[in-house]
């Protein structure tokens, strides 16, 4: 009877490790086959999100196409938790560390720290507050994009109406320059008027609800601009529910696919595409030639412009990047 | 098998008390978390080459030691019966106090100065400060009968709010304090080191062996036990339950605001959501080590051991490049896991008393 509970007891475990196992990538493979080689971690927020997903998708596959190891790893925006990935990658000897950080100050230490072993990093999406740390922070020209989409916003609601604006985290710099960009076309047409800014912190569900309470208030909006696409995605959510989805517009900000399917549908109806695909790679191919010859012969800030997306041309880009395709049906 | 295992034991003890088979079950069954924490130790050495060098060894001791420190408050307050759910917001809280005082100071606005503390007496602060979170929560409990759970929870949001309050949300950036001010070193507590070691591994084996002796040796340590054991029997043989609950919590807080200090420092800046969800996995460390969450039962012995197992299979799984959706189901099956252990124990306790009762007939 014992002895049954027993052999139980052991088989879970043994099942346990063989899941563990099992779940290993198979990057254990001999390393530094050729010069450069070896361990490149690739840190993002959270793969449930599909900016971050292919993000880190793209720099991976582009890693391991230049022969390097990848290590996958997620932050989920927590500080510390970056900390301790960046602590992992020094001991597992990493060559480069690949960063969208967790923070524009709080993340300095980490990116420090990886600098003291002798670790380059170089960061994408977001920068941090202070240059010198990390070899190259390759960002998108969030500024630029954001008036790109304020002047379309405008333009669809005839530069007249009521709109909410929706920011991102507040403790996240891109949220502040968005909205800036947003403002700093919004605001110089003066009929156009905010009646709510409220963040809803880059959620889908959050906007959602701060949409569908606003309009027990506000329901004589014309527009709703969002700091990123997942707020979007809930706002035109929020907005079908209460049968204004129509009557709306809604602008995103990203390029994700499915705001991309959302605008050929008719719902969304402006956004602006992140070159993800471009930045990772390209800090892929900085960290490699970094690896190689000890500089990218690129300054460290980096910018890469924004393309507007309208539903004349959301189907031409598919993960963040041209598909081929040249004209919409 | 079995009877060779018991021969040895047999043999071994030769002169002493005769080892039953029953014994070695129930050896095995109470060193569950010991037993799964060299499981995942020997996996991860396996499948991870750099798993076991020093420094990584240092590098996951100083990971598992944030989880630790809170976990061993924990402990306190589970013996008790009782569950802090506010520990998580309380270091949020701890680490935007610290990181005010040393970036912006105090403001006393009626004599128009703005006065800077010195390091240590942002950190005396500090401490004092979720010291005094703790006792609230344990005075709420205590004095006003609310269950531990729903005082928590509510500290758990008034405390995240203080935090996001402190700076509207922002983060303080760059904690190194100015030379003028005398606020310089705040660095140290999180980065600092003492024979190679990390300052906060150094508080963890403190904290722990202090905890130890509290809990064993102390006659506080017995209330503990004897409130979550039965509280109403621990009333009438004249335990002052209502103190006993204040404290507990109080060391609850007090572990919470190390862990915030600790967290500002290494990242030499403070955020308002640092420690977000950190109860549960000091719940988890605590339960892992074979405390039950009835109390009464269990200790920090064990809850040291919990927190080692959930650190190093969650950098060990990190190092792996397992996905983190596979993390957590791991994470999780394994914490389950243990508890069902816990049950069988539990269960096999009742009749081995039984059989040596019969035994002894």
């Amino acid at each position: 009877m014992c002895k049954k509970r027993f052999i139980l007891i052991l088989s879970i475990f043994t099942v346990l490790s063989i899941a563990i196992s099992a779940c290993q990538p198979a990057a254990d493979s001999p390393d530094a086959a050729s010069e450069g080689g070896g361990l490149m971690c690739i840190i993002v927020p959270g793969v449930e999100n599909p900016f971050f997903g292919s993000e880190q998708k793209i720099a991976a596959a582009k890693a391991e196409e230049l022969g390097y190891e990848t290590l996958k790893l997620v932050h989920d925006d927590d500080a510390n938790k970056e900390l301790e990935l960046i602590e992992n990658c020094i001991a597992k000897d990493a060559v480069a560390i690949i960063l969208d950080n967790a923070g524009a100050d709080a993340s300095i230490a980490a990116i420090q720290k990886a600098k003291d072993a002798g670790i380059p990093s170089f960061l994408i999406d977001r920068e941090i507050t202070q240059e010198g740390i990390a070899v190259s922070q390759i960002v998108s020209n969030n500024y630029q994009g954001a008036t790109l989409v304020a002047e379309e916003f405008a333009r669809l609601m005839g530069e007249e109406g009521k709109y909410i604006e929706l920011t991102g985290r507040d403790t996240d710099t891109n949220a502040h320059v968005r909205s800036q960009g947003y403002h700093d076309i919004l605001d110089a047409l003066p009929d156009m008027e905010m009646v709510a800014q409220q963040t809803a912190n880059w959620d889908q569900d959050e906007a959602f609800t701060v949409i569908e309470s606003l309009l027990q208030s506000h329901s004589d909006i014309k527009g709703v601009i969002c700091g990123n696409d997942t707020m979007a995605l809930g706002a035109q959510a929020a907005l079908d529910a209460a049968g204004l989805g129509d009557d709306v517009f809604v602008a995103g900000f990203d390029g994700s696919d499915d705001v991309n399917e959302s605008m050929l549908a008719g719902k969304i109806d402006v956004g602006g595409l992140q070159p993800v695909a471009e930045m990772a790679i390209q800090a892929v191919i900085q960290a490699d030639q970094y690896i190689r010859t000890g500089s990218t012969g690129k300054p460290e800030k980096q910018s890469v412009d924004m393309v507007l997306l309208t539903p004349e041309n959301a189907c031409m880009y598919t993960e963040y990047a041209p598909n081929g395709k040249t004209s919409c049906p | 098998m079995e009877n060779k295992k018991m021969k040895k034991a047999t043999q071994s003890t030769e002169g002493k008390k005769r080892v039953t088979k029953t014994d070695i079950q129930q050896f095995l069954l109470r060193g569950r978390a010991f037993i799964a924490l060299i499981i995942v130790l020997v996996v991860f050495a396996v499948l991870t080459p750099q798993f076991l060098t020093t420094s990584n060894i240092v590098i996951m001791s100083k990971h598992v030691a944030i989880n630790a420190l809170l976990a061993i408050g924990m402990t306190f307050v589970i013996l008790t019966g009782g569950i802090d759910l506010s520990v998580g917001s309380i270091v949020g809280m701890i680490a935007m106090i610290a990181g005010g005082l040393i970036n912006e100071g105090i403001n006393l606005p009626r004599l128009g100065i703005i006065v800077y503390p010195h390091t240590w007496m942002v950190i005396v602060i500090s401490l004092a400060l979720g010291t005094l979170m703790g006792a609230i929560n344990g005075f709420i409990i205590a004095r006003f009968n609310v269950a531990p759970f729903i005082a928590t929870l509510g500290m758990l949001y008034v405390a995240r709010g203080i935090a996001g309050l402190r700076n509207d949300g922002y983060t303080f950036p760059n904690l190194v304090g100015r030379p003028e001010y005398g606020n310089t070193g705040f660095g140290i507590l999180g980065s600092g080191e003492l024979l190679g070691i990390n300052y906060s591994i150094w508080l963890m084996v403190l904290f722990a062996i202090v905890a130890y002796i509290i809990t064993t040796r102390s006659p506080f340590g017995r209330h503990v036990y004897a409130i979550g054991g039965n509280e109403n029997a621990a009333k009438l043989s004249g335990v002052r339950v209502g103190s006993v609950k204040i404290i507990v919590y109080s060391i609850s807080g007090f572990c919470s605001a190390l862990v915030g200090l600790i967290w500002a420092s290494q990242l030499l800046a403070s955020h308002p959501m640092s420690g977000d969800a950190a109860e549960m996995t000091a719940i988890a460390a605590v339960v892992l080590g074979g405390t039950s969450l009835a109390g009464g039962q269990g200790g920090v012995g064990g809850t040291l051991i919990g927190a080692f197992v959930i650190g190093i299979l969650g950098d060990g799984l990190v190092m792996m490049g397992v996905s983190s959706f596979w993390q957590k189901v791991i994470k999780g099956a394994v914490i389950v896991f243990t508890v069902i252990l816990d049950q069988v124990q539990a269960r096999m306790q009742e009749r081995i008393a039984l059989q040596k009762q019969e035994e002894l007939k």
